[in-house]
């Protein structure tokens, strides 16, 4: 999870994220200030690999060191967290680090959920089609959801070189070439091939 | 032998039509369907679908991978968006 940013179409400039979230405090383990992590991250452990976590207004640091596990949670004994009380008091605290913590891609296609949300996309002819709201992946490969489109409804790209031969991070814009159909797939009057005709 | 190797795959034949329509037109264009329950065949590798979940039509590309599961399984009709923390996309 990012910081709260305004990603609506007015907002010329979605900034990408200073700083992301990695984990959230779920509660208390034990009387010794363990504190129980949920973890947000691809790996669960590397919640605390980027270096030292910081609360969300940054007023706070914590060098987090794991501890073991309990469920789909993490042990954690959290730097100056010394008994219970310090620790259920840092119940729901959610801990970020600098996004530019975090190691670049390794391969050329591949890109941060992160770096892509907020990004204004936009046809080869500059038109343009919303911003990216979320990408997710249900098992064909990752889509990129779109919002503040022309017609009010969310649009879903497949995230393909040839749908999205472009993504300019530093610009903040993608180019979206899409296929027939795509832009008014989600618009009940568009007709099949075959007059729309199901049955 | 096995009832459902005789039997063959289910594809919807409407379905079936409009992909063999569109891979002979060779139009690169989204086929909308409402058949969660057909499979995919090899025919379909290539293709784009936006196959509806009861609120929206996920589309979907197809590859070699796919084949033999059904379009219903790539359209989930309830999500856990969940976190991106450090989570990766790569454009295909």
């Amino acid at each position: 999870m990012t910081e709260q940013r305004d990603l609506s179409p007015s907002n010329p400039a979605a900034e990408p994220p200073a700083r992301i979230c990695v984990a959230a405090v779920a509660g208390a383990h034990g009387v010794k200030g363990l504190v129980r992590l949920k973890p947000f991250t691809e790996v669960p452990e590397d919640c605390v690999a980027y270096g030292p976590l910081s609360s969300a207004d940054g007023s706070r640091t914590y060098a987090v060191k794991l501890m073991g596990q309990v469920k789909a949670m993490l042990l954690a004994r959290m730097e100056g967290v010394t008994d219970r009380n310090q620790a259920e008091a840092l119940r729901g605290t959610r801990l970020y680090v600098d996004r530019a913590a975090l190691p670049e891609p390794e391969a050329d296609d591949e890109f941060y959920h992160a770096d892509l949300i907020g990004l204004s996309a936009m046809l080869q002819d500059g038109t343009v089609l919303g911003r990216v709201q979320a990408v997710y992946d249900f098992g064909a490969g990752d889509t990129l959801e779109l919002t503040g489109t022309a017609d009010g409804n969310t649009l879903l790209v497949p995230f393909t070189q040839a749908i999205v031969p472009k993504v300019d991070i530093a610009n903040g814009r993608l180019i979206v070439d899409p296929p027939k159909g795509l832009l008014d797939i989600a618009d009940p009057n568009s007709k099949d091939q075959d007059g729309g005709s199901e049955t | 032998m096995a009832r459902s190797v005789w039997k063959g795959p289910f594809v919807d034949g409407y379905l079936l039509k409009k992909a063999d329509a569109s891979r002979e037109s060779g139009r690169n264009e989204v086929i909308r369907t409402w058949s969660r329950r057909s499979t995919i065949l090899p025919q379909f590798v290539g293709l784009t679908f936006g196959v509806y979940n009861g609120h929206k039509f996920i589309p979907v590309q197809v590859n070699e991978q796919m084949v033999g599961h059904k379009f219903g399984e790539f359209s989930p009709t309830r999500t856990f968006f969940g976190h991106e923390a450090d989570k990766k996309a790569r454009r295909r």
